[in-house]
């Protein structure tokens, strides 16, 4: 258990999703374990003692855009309800707790929450966020607090501006120093992708790291596959980007066997995909400024659909690459993105991420998701400052 | 009151009564449903021999069915089974339980035994016992058509009525209550069937709450590869696993000798249904409709059911498989139990039934005949009759289903926690240590595997008593069927409320056991997994259990769950401070 402490703090550390030295993670198996910043080990400690679960991490992020969201929410308002696909599917909604609500003891509030929700929001301490079964999964119910918040914030701000003192500065340090150039340089693809399995293994695991390592999607969301004659090679679900060593499954365009159940949710698109495109890879991540961007639409006033993100039939544009609704697996998406993907190359899907192809090689669809988030980032600050 | 009914049916076949009762609010409230009520009733009678008249067999659903919750229109049967001598519980599908719902009734309640064979017969508010007539010694399909015009029907076939240990009791539709032989328990009271008819409807408190946390339910469902993905088990049913399991050479083999078939693509999801024909069908008002039929309606094997007669048999001929589930269906037989116990049979005489004996051997079963007599009796006193206990795959005498405890490490544990004998479905670690869901865990590894199987026992104690299916948590949560049971009952539960409740049920049946006798020393794998290999291929190894890390991890699992080394309880007056 240890072990995997150690390994999950180090990740919140290396995505910068967390502030070093305000981390801490707990988990029990017959005794409990705490370890990390001792105050918030302290108090992620006593939740989980309180909850039938394995593990739970209370970490501060590295952004404030959280605690500012907590700070704009009316008063009476108890929790926040991002749009964007992972939280209306896997979070549903994520509670909060203000600073006059902790007097005492927190752990009991803070376990009754979490009795229902993956993940709270705690003004001045963080996101706690609880794993029923493993400490991956604590990390992962983080990291989609992380990204939820992330994305509502900056789509709040487009449409309310900054509101609260020290806002504004505090979102250009933001922007300055947090945010990363995002590029493909000095990254290493096999040009033309073989149809050798050992080869199209090493690729996927090796760009799967790349998404991960250059800050393109968070280390568990995504997913990616190659087409080699009649093999789809594809990585399963619930597979961390950047762990994809053994958790790729080969699976036959005839459908000639189930093996590929464990595959990820995507396979229907990816397959559609590669029969509607010829292209040999397949990569899909979820970009932050790509989601965010994917949900502006200038037609919201006067559009009667209001499940736009499901039921939006319109395929519209961001710099050349088509966005289209739809839900993820067997929810629509797989029926969408396949028709639109082929001129560009690349497709977003709304609220939630993009897809995007390599006629040879991994090079050109990984550059191609960089051209696309680079594109919607530019277009989110121009926006803004508009 | 919304979600339940409060109304129990109190049937007395000695005396041939039968009348409606209060269930105290509490109780439903605390209990929920399904497994976790049937169980609390059983409190007074769990001490009874499965075959004393007065052992009650109950049949009780959830405040879920009635409802369009997906997967929510099903029931528990709930008494002590004679195949394990442990508290027994059983989830099945079909309509029986919506239209038990929709005759006001949340549980049927049976005692006593009758003179004479007889059908008990729910149409609305009226309930009466029927003369079985010549239905008594007929299979399923003739006797539910006899019945079919007084709705839905449950019934048991020969083997229920000669009562083999392993007896079901089937639903109409093709569904079973398996396993545990409570068809030998309705059989032992001279109950032939149960029908029921009622068009009453469940309250739901909120609607459009109800609504919503319904829509959360599908979108995780299309969200989930394993429920709605192209190969999933909507589109080929649980044979799907078939592929899977060869592949992670966990495929239990020639009486798990070893973990690997190299003919199983002969009875695979994909080969199914080019060979079948198969069709979807399902549980009334489940969205999956996992249930294959063939395209002249005949319910189509599992993949327990297809491993075991296939692999485990050593036999490779899909229609063979196919007739011998067939046969298990008519003559109401548990195919895994039956499958499971003539590889044992086989095992021990050294040669294993080809697909005319298997035919042959089910027959005799059911009938108490020839072989038959000792067969009936299920593995584990098979391999002690035949001198060879070792060869018995069982875990508190119940058959070991498809799933290698070799290949992984937390079903292995699951088996011999589970509270009813070897089962796969208590704990479901097949859920993530195979197919990744909710997140994956390391099959190979007894890391935190105490602590998972113990908490994903009081899940699926919770999911047993709303009643769900468990399929759905492939994709869904407590978090969303919490926020559905808000809705339909007006009380708020979440996921750690409804675990607590699952965690009650569960130290409720283990402390049943516990007062029957059990302890450690039942709570034991067969010998052939700590010291013969698996099938080892495609880079991986089977290597056997460590015997001394998996004991470990068991008294891990007892001290989590507040028991004694031995596995037993400290405190006698368990059941005293529950509600």
């Amino acid at each position: 258990m240890r072990d995997q402490i150690d390994k999950y703090i180090g990740k919140l550390l290396a995505d910068r999703s967390a502030i070093p030295g305000a981390i801490a993670i707990a988990a029990q198996d017959d005794v409990l374990i705490a370890q990390g910043s001792p105050e918030l080990a302290k108090l992620a400690g006593d939740t989980l003692s309180r909850l039938n679960s394995l593990a739970l991490v209370a970490a501060r992020p590295s952004l404030p855009f959280a605690e500012f969201l907590i700070a704009r929410a009316g008063k009476g308002e108890t929790f926040i309800l991002p749009q964007d696909t992972e939280t209306r599917t896997f979070l549903h909604d994520i509670p909060f707790l203000r600073r006059e609500d902790l007097a005492g003891d927190p752990a009991p509030e803070l376990a009754r929450l979490l009795g229902s929700r993956k993940g709270v929001i705690v003004e001045g301490v963080g996101i706690i966020a609880v794993g029923a079964i493993t400490v991956e999964q604590a990390f992962i119910n983080y990291s989609s607090v992380f990204h939820s918040t992330f994305v509502k914030y900056l789509q709040d701000l487009l449409t309310d501006g900054f509101k609260l003192p020290g806002e504004r500065e505090a979102f250009e340090s933001f922007r300055k120093q947090w945010l990363k150039p995002l590029s493909a340089e000095g990254l290493e693809f096999v040009d033309a992708i073989s149809l050798d399995k050992e080869e199209i293994l090493l690729e996927i695991e090796r760009v799967g790291r790349y998404t991960v390592e250059r800050g393109l999607v968070d280390s568990f969301f995504g997913n990616i596959s190659a087409c080699a004659g009649d093999l789809i090679y594809i990585s399963q679900t619930a597979a961390s980007l950047d762990e994809l060593k053994g958790c790729i499954d080969p699976v036959p365009t005839d459908n000639s066997s189930t093996t590929g159940i464990t595959a990820s949710s995507e396979l229907l698109a990816h397959r559609k995909i590669f029969e509607e495109t010829g292209a040999r890879v397949i990569l899909h991540g979820h970009p932050k400024f790509a989601v965010i961007m994917s949900m502006l639409c200038d037609k919201k006033k006067e559009c009667a659909i209001k499940d736009c993100w499901k039921e939006c039939p319109h395929v519209r544009d961001l710099g050349g690459t088509p966005v289209v609704a739809g839900e993820i697996g067997a929810g629509g998406l797989a029926k969408r993105v396949p028709p639109v993907i082929g001129a560009s190359g690349s497709a977003i899907v709304y609220g939630h991420g993009v897809f995007t192809l390599g006629r040879d090689g991994f090079g050109e669809a990984f550059r191609t998701m960089v051209e696309v988030e680079n594109f919607c980032r530019e277009e989110y600050f121009r926006l803004l400052k508009a | 009151m919304y979600g339940w009914t409060g109304k129990l049916l109190h049937v007395d076949l000695t005396s041939g009564t039968c009348e409606r009762r209060e269930i105290p609010t509490e109780i439903l409230h605390a209990y929920l449903g399904g497994r976790g009520l049937g169980v609390r009733l059983m409190r007074d009678y769990f001490r009874l021999d499965p075959f004393d008249p007065q052992m009650p067999l109950i049949f009780a659903v959830g405040p879920l069915c009635g409802t369009n919750s997906p997967t929510a229109a099903r029931l528990a049967c709930v008494s002590r089974s004679p195949l394990t001598g442990t508290i027994y519980d059983c989830s099945a599908g079909g309509r029986f339980a919506w239209r038990l719902k929709g005759a006001g009734l949340d549980v049927v309640f049976v005692t006593g035994k009758s003179a004479t064979p007889v059908v008990l017969a729910i149409d609305g508010d009226r309930a009466e016992i029927l003369a079985a007539g010549e239905l008594w010694g007929k299979g399923v399909k003739e006797t539910v058509a006899a019945l079919k015009g007084r709705g839905s029907v449950t019934a048991i076939g020969p083997a229920g009525e000669n009562g083999v240990l392993f007896a079901n009791i089937m639903m109409g539709e093709g569904n079973s209550i398996g396993r545990g032989g409570l068809g030998a328990v309705m059989g032992g009271k001279l109950l032939k069937a149960v029908t029921v008819q009622g068009e009453g409807v469940t309250g739901v408190a909120d609607r459009e709450r109800f609504d919503a946390a319904r829509a959360d339910v599908m979108r995780l469902f299309r969200a989930s590869p394993v429920i709605f993905g192209e190969l999933g088990i909507a589109e080929y049913g649980t044979p799907a696993l078939v592929d899977l399991m060869a592949q992670r050479r966990m495929a239990p083999t020639e009486n798990f000798k070893s973990t690997f078939f190299a003919q199983s693509a002969n009875y695979s999801g994909p080969a199914i249904r080019k060979e079948c024909g198969a069709k979807k069908e399902g549980c009334y008002g489940c969205p999956i409709q996992c249930k294959k039929a063939s395209a002249k309606g005949e319910p189509l094997p599992e993949y327990e059911t297809v491993n075991h007669f296939g692999a485990l048999n050593g036999i490779s001929d899909l229609h063979a498989i196919v007739r011998a589930n067939t046969l298990c269906n008519e003559l109401g037989l548990d195919t895994i139990s039956a499958a499971a116990t003539l590889s044992a049979f086989g095992e021990a005489r050294g040669r294993f039934p080809d697909p005319v004996e298997v035919d042959r051997l089910l027959t005799d079963m059911a009938f108490r005949r020839g072989d038959g007599e000792l067969l009936c009796q299920g593995s584990r006193r098979v391999a002690e009759a035949l001198g060879k206990p070792g060869l018995s795959m069982s875990v508190k005498s119940l058959e070991l289903p498809a799933y290698d405890p070799r290949g992984a490490y937390g079903m292995a544990l699951a088996y011999v926690t589970s509270n009813r004998g070897g089962c796969h479905l208590r704990a479901y670690p097949i859920s993530h240590e195979i197919l990744r869901k909710p997140v994956p865990t390391d099959r190979f590894s007894f890391s935190g595997k105490a602590r998972i199987i113990k908490i994903a026992e009081d899940v699926n104690a919770a999911v047993d008593s709303l009643v769900a299916c468990k399929f759905a948590f492939f994709g869904a949560t407590l978090e969303e069927y919490g926020e559905l049971l808000s809705a339909v009952t007006g009380v708020e539960y979440g996921p750690e409320s409804l675990k607590a409740i699952g965690e009650r049920i569960y130290l409720t049946e283990r402390f049943y056991n516990c007062a029957n006798g059990f302890s450690m020393k039942d709570d034991l794998l067969p010998e052939r997994f700590y010291s013969e290999p698996g099938s080892a291929g495609e880079g991986i190894e089977i290597p056997p259990l460590d015997r001394a890390r998996f004991q470990e991890e068991l008294q891990k699992y007892y001290r989590i769950r507040g028991l004694s080394p031995d596995g037993t309880f400290d405190d006698a007056s368990l059941l005293e401070k529950l509600p």
